[in-house]
């Protein structure tokens, strides 16, 4: 793993947390499960988690990060079949490239973080 | 979400019929590693972190002897179900603290064009709510027998 795919790394996994401390506080979300026998209980220890993973962030990538999700919602997201998930534009063949996925790159459209899963 | 759905989202790729962890967190990572071995994961350690995460919010150890790990992850391109059974049991920190010999994982993109992922959570959970059919699939050997369990029940 290149020293940059591991910053990317970790934005996903911020990207993922965020994601899971907003779905625990959506109470139609949080009762669904609730009624198949989930406890949703422990947020604390969930932004205590993300508390700790950011402090290993990069702090200009965490800065650029956090600016993203307050404009954009969210910051990260994935790419399938070469189009942004978050504003639907198709991505440049010149950003395809298995080098460049390792890469943190910002799709030129929407300027969100771009982020490829295995099989997309 | 139909039974034959719920059928088709498991494959025997991802079926461990022998889970040699006796731990959470050993159970989390041999289920993971499958995954990566059968190439549905790349980022091992990103799903694994979710999932722990997930365990942090309140375990998905439902009780007599199952648990369903899951969570969404920006590191699956499409849903994913993985089916395991340990002989042995797992200590997983289960509600009613029995350990587990029954794991049903799903781990769903953040937005999915069909929503499956919930259907097919609670399709499952409400599954083993059904002692019989709970005790058939705990001695699960082999993945044909689950898919005629399912397809009988």
């Amino acid at each position: 793993m290149t020293a940059m795919s591991e910053h990317l790394l970790r934005l996903v996994a911020l990207q993922d947390l965020d994601d899971m401390i907003r779905e625990s506080k959506d109470k139609a979300l949080a009762k669904k499960l609730e009624n198949m026998g989930f406890a949703m209980g422990g947020q604390e220890d969930l932004q205590a988690a993300r508390d700790e993973l950011a402090t290993g962030i990069d702090k200009v990538l965490l800065s650029r990060y956090e600016r993203a999700v307050k404009r954009l919602g969210r910051a990260v997201v994935p790419v399938t079949g070469n189009i942004c998930l978050g504003c639907f534009a198709v991505i440049p063949a010149a950003f395809v490239s298995a080098e460049n996925q390792e890469k943190i790159q910002h799709c030129e459209n929407c300027g969100r973080i771009l982020y490829w899963p295995r099989g997309s | 979400m139909t039974r034959e759905e719920l059928i088709s989202l498991f494959s025997p790729d991802l079926f461990i019929p022998k889970l040699k962890s006796t731990n959470r967190d050993d159970a989390l990572q041999e289920m993971v590693d499958h995954a990566v071995e059968a190439g549905v994961i790349r980022d091992r350690e990103v799903i694994l972190g979710m999932l722990k995460n997930r365990e942090s919010l309140g375990s998905t150890g439902l009780g007599s002897g199952v648990a369903f790990p899951h969570g969404r992850s920006l590191a699956i391109p499409k849903l994913m179900a993985l089916l395991a059974v340990s002989k042995k049991g797992v200590d997983y920190g289960a509600i009613d603290g029995k350990p587990v010999n029954l794991f049903f994982m799903f781990i769903a993109p953040p937005v999915e064009k069909d929503n499956r992922y919930l259907p097919a959570l609670g399709q499952v959970v409400e599954l083993i709510r059904d002692d019989a059919t709970r005790e058939k699939l705990m001695a699960l050997k082999k993945f044909d027998e689950f898919k005629a369990i399912l397809e009988e029940d």
